[in-house]
């Protein structure tokens, strides 16, 4: 507390010199309406983050009742500064924007690189043009292994300790490595998921694939393989992507335009129309975004309601967002183009031009940064 | 501003509010997203981030009464909402897009270690377990759950902390012993870097300087000041403990629950004791959340929240799968506690206590000591001699 009783004589004191000799002193800071008592700290922190200007330079207004208008300020503020702050990014001093494709860090990974997920540490990348399965370090891009996948590797899910991966087969099929395992080939886990398995996601419980044949399976971990499979297709058409929001699945579905959230058996409880081209959508916590064609609707987990038609990017052909904490990116393949959204507020926040036929395509984030499969030019960039 | 292409607010259609019918949608065009009365003026961005977050819905779905003041239950309800969805996006989880909670023991993926695993902590990339029988220390990659090393020489190891660049742990022998693990090393034999502890030391909590250790037998609490030679310098203070038992360090003061008497002591830098607390029976290992303290309670089957700032205690919370807990971790978020007699593990939201649920580690797994890095929970298996994570 004395600290803090410091700090705002102290910046009274440099707010005088540095504004001058008009400057005035402030009893709380920059305030002069503001006793210095126990609440003179919580307004300093506030207006030293940027969540409040005053009422005017020297005013704070301490007894007057706040508006709704001027609380959903408040708040919108304070969730950016802490997000922001509170970011791995700002620990790190890392406060850019990648501005050029010459800036992404490109590794060189396989032929046709198609999705990618990290562990936390490293990342996972699916390669059907070699049909291997990627590690790359995350900390400076090297690749460590290349795991012998079967044919057609897609989806990648990284969960309980173990990398699964969609194989694009049909029937469908379903790898697994156990990354603490010397390198080498793939287990294969199942080989009777539905038709062309596109993406997976976890539950908790059971691991769940969006078979692009026209049904969605579900599969429970267990001892040795096959693992234990239930394929549900009722009221699917062309399922796509697939993510769980901690508390239902939900799939997108090229065919049907539309996403879905499904109930514990795989039943649709609630269906979103939504567009055509839907790809692989992220959930950010709060609402899922789901791409597709020029467009990327921004849909709220709890409800169903469509938030927002996200289209001004320029962008035509979106194919999968990921969420860094704090923002949105999504890929475009014959765009060649990343687009980054904020997260919080919808609002544009730009795009790269990552180079005529680096087609990216799959994306995910470490916490750090996001990295991008670039699979026209066999490389995985980071963003 | 301009960045790379565009900065401008996107072509949001936020008008279009499906109804949670399927495909069924209503749309309201409003002037600021859904709300018709606010004005697409430099405030709008504003609410339209709340009502993005979920912070805010409308005093209607059509009506924000911009001019209207907020009561403080309103503000409750604004600032709980905004502390959640801050917690919910900036957690490293929801970044790796890991929404989900292991529901099922075969779900658990473990990694074998030494005999009787009873201390677990994270150096935020590597996983530290104390194998109490074996006398060893193992070393887990986070991310992949490989075992790394197996350190050696550390008798009855038990509790850890990582500071100072370095792993130290406690030995339960009598006296109780301070080891000390140097990472960068080549896996090897732990030094001791102190062996006039307190008695059946367990407990260990750092203070920026000094590492303090509750000795269980001694009864005592010994204060160690790490030194550039071997042996450290101890100070053990015995005066009003009675079986200490498991300590913390709050960013102010250091804490130490007393098993038989059921207390939860607040001591001063020289060790003597501040404030006591009245907990539950047999009070183990705790961990402070950054405002609070949950004391799991064996012989109550319960968990004490205890507000560090004040002393007092704010709940106690029972169910959720709570038998004799022993161990609490914290994960940003979430506290977990460990009851190795009911082999289960009990998750709460930490900003409300609401209980998430309670989940079987499978019988005689023997859940005991538990830790957090950032991205998952690690439980000590005693039972199987594993190292799972949660």
């Amino acid at each position: 507390m004395r600290l803090r009783r410091f700090a705002a004589v102290l910046t009274a004191v440099l707010a005088l010199f540095a504004g001058g000799a008009a400057g005035l002193l402030g009893t709380c800071g920059p305030f002069t309406d503001m006793a210095n008592d126990l609440f003179c700290p919580f307004v300093l922190e506030i207006f030293y983050l940027g969540i409040t200007t005053g009422t005017t330079a020297t005013t704070y207004s301490p007894g007057d009742s706040v508006s709704r208008l001027q609380m959903a300020a408040f708040l919108s503020r304070t969730v950016d500064s802490v997000l922001l702050r509170g970011s791995r990014r700002a620990r790190l001093n890392q406060f850019w924007t990648t501005q050029a494709a010459t800036a992404l860090g490109v590794t060189e990974v396989g032929l046709t690189p198609q999705f990618v997920k990290s562990d936390c540490t490293d990342l996972w990348v699916s390669d059907p043009g070699l049909q291997i399965v990627a590690r790359v370090r995350g900390s400076d891009g090297a690749v460590l292994e290349s795991w012998t996948s079967g044919i057609n590797p897609r989806g990648v899910l990284v969960a309980s300790g173990r990398v699964f991966i969609a194989a694009n087969t049909n029937p469908g099929r379903m790898y697994m490595i156990d990354p603490s395992e010397p390198v080498g080939s793939v287990t294969t886990v199942s080989t009777a998921l539905g038709v062309f398995p596109q993406t997976l996601t976890y539950d908790g419980s059971n691991i769940w694939s969006a078979n692009s044949g026209g049904s969605v399976s579900i599969i429970t971990p267990g001892g040795p393989p096959p693992w234990t499979v239930t394929t549900v297709t009722a009221g699917f058409s062309q399922p796509n992507g697939t993510l769980f929001d901690g508390a239902n699945v939900w799939v997108t579905d090229f065919g049907a335009q539309r996403l879905f959230k499904l109930d514990g058996n795989g039943a649709i409880l609630q269906t979103v129309t939504l567009g055509s081209g839907l790809a692989w959508p992220a959930f950010d916590g709060t609402n899922i975004w789901a791409p597709g064609g020029g467009s990327v609707w921004v849909v709220r987990a709890s409800t169903g309601a469509v938030l927002a038609t996200l289209t001004d990017n320029g962008l035509t052909n979106v194919q999968q967002a990921a969420f860094d904490g704090r923002r949105v990116l999504v890929t475009s393949g014959s765009d060649h183009r990343l687009a980054l959204w904020k997260a919080a507020d919808l609002t544009a926040i730009g795009s790269l031009d990552t180079g005529a036929g680096t087609s990216p395509l799959g994306a995910c984030s470490d916490g750090k940064d996001f990295w991008v499969a670039l699979s026209g030019a066999g490389g995985l960039a980071r963003f | 501003m301009r960045l790379f292409g565009f900065r401008r607010l996107a072509a949001i259609c936020l008008a279009a509010i499906a109804a949670a019918a399927a495909g069924a949608s209503t749309s309201l065009l409003g002037v600021c997203g859904p709300f018709t009365d606010t004005t697409n003026d430099t405030f709008c961005p504003f609410v339209l981030e709340i009502f993005t977050l979920g912070i805010t819905t409308g005093t209607t779905p059509t009506t924000f009464s911009p001019s209207d003041n907020v009561t403080r239950l309103q503000m409750a309800a604004f600032l709980s909402r905004t502390v959640d969805r801050v917690l919910d996006r900036g957690s490293r989880r929801a970044a790796l897009e890991m929404f989900w909670r292991i529901q099922n023991p075969v779900r658990l993926s473990t990694t074998s270690v030494g005999d009787l695993p009873r201390g677990v902590a994270s150096d935020g990339a590597d996983i530290w377990v104390a194998n109490r029988d074996s006398g060893t220390v193992s070393r887990v990659r986070g991310s992949d759950g490989r075992l790394l090393d197996t350190w050696t020489g550390a008798t009855n190891a038990d509790q850890f902390v990582v500071a100072i660049g370095r792993v130290l742990l406690t030995g339960q022998t009598s006296p109780g012993r301070l080891y000390q693990v140097r990472a960068a090393q080549p896996a090897g034999a732990v030094s001791t870097v102190a062996s006039n502890l307190g008695d059946d030391s367990i407990g260990i909590a750092f203070d920026g300087v000094r590492i303090w250790t509750a000795n269980f037998s001694g009864p005592s609490v010994s204060i160690v000041t790490p030194g550039l030679v071997v042996p450290w310098t101890v100070t053990t203070v015995g005066t009003g403990f009675t079986a200490p038992t498991g300590a913390l360090f709050d960013g102010s003061n250091v804490w130490v629950t007393d098993f038989t008497v059921g207390k939860l002591f607040k001591l001063d830098a020289a060790g003597a004791i501040l404030q006591t607390v009245t907990v539950g029976t047999q009070p183990a290992f705790p961990v402070f959340d950054g405002g609070n303290l949950w004391v799991p309670n064996i012989g109550s089957s319960s968990v004490s929240v205890v507000r560090a700032a004040t002393g007092v205690v704010l709940a106690t919370l029972t169910g959720n799968g709570l038998n004799q807990p022993q161990f609490a971790s914290f994960d940003g978020e979430r506290v977990l506690v460990t009851s190795p007699a009911g082999d289960m593990l009990s998750l709460w939201k930490a900003a409300d206590f609401s209980p998430i649920g309670s989940y079987a580690t499978g019988i005689g797994n023997g859940p005991t000591a538990v830790c957090n890095d950032g991205v998952s929970f690690w439980v000590a298996l005693s039972g199987v001699d594993a190292l799972a994570r949660f």
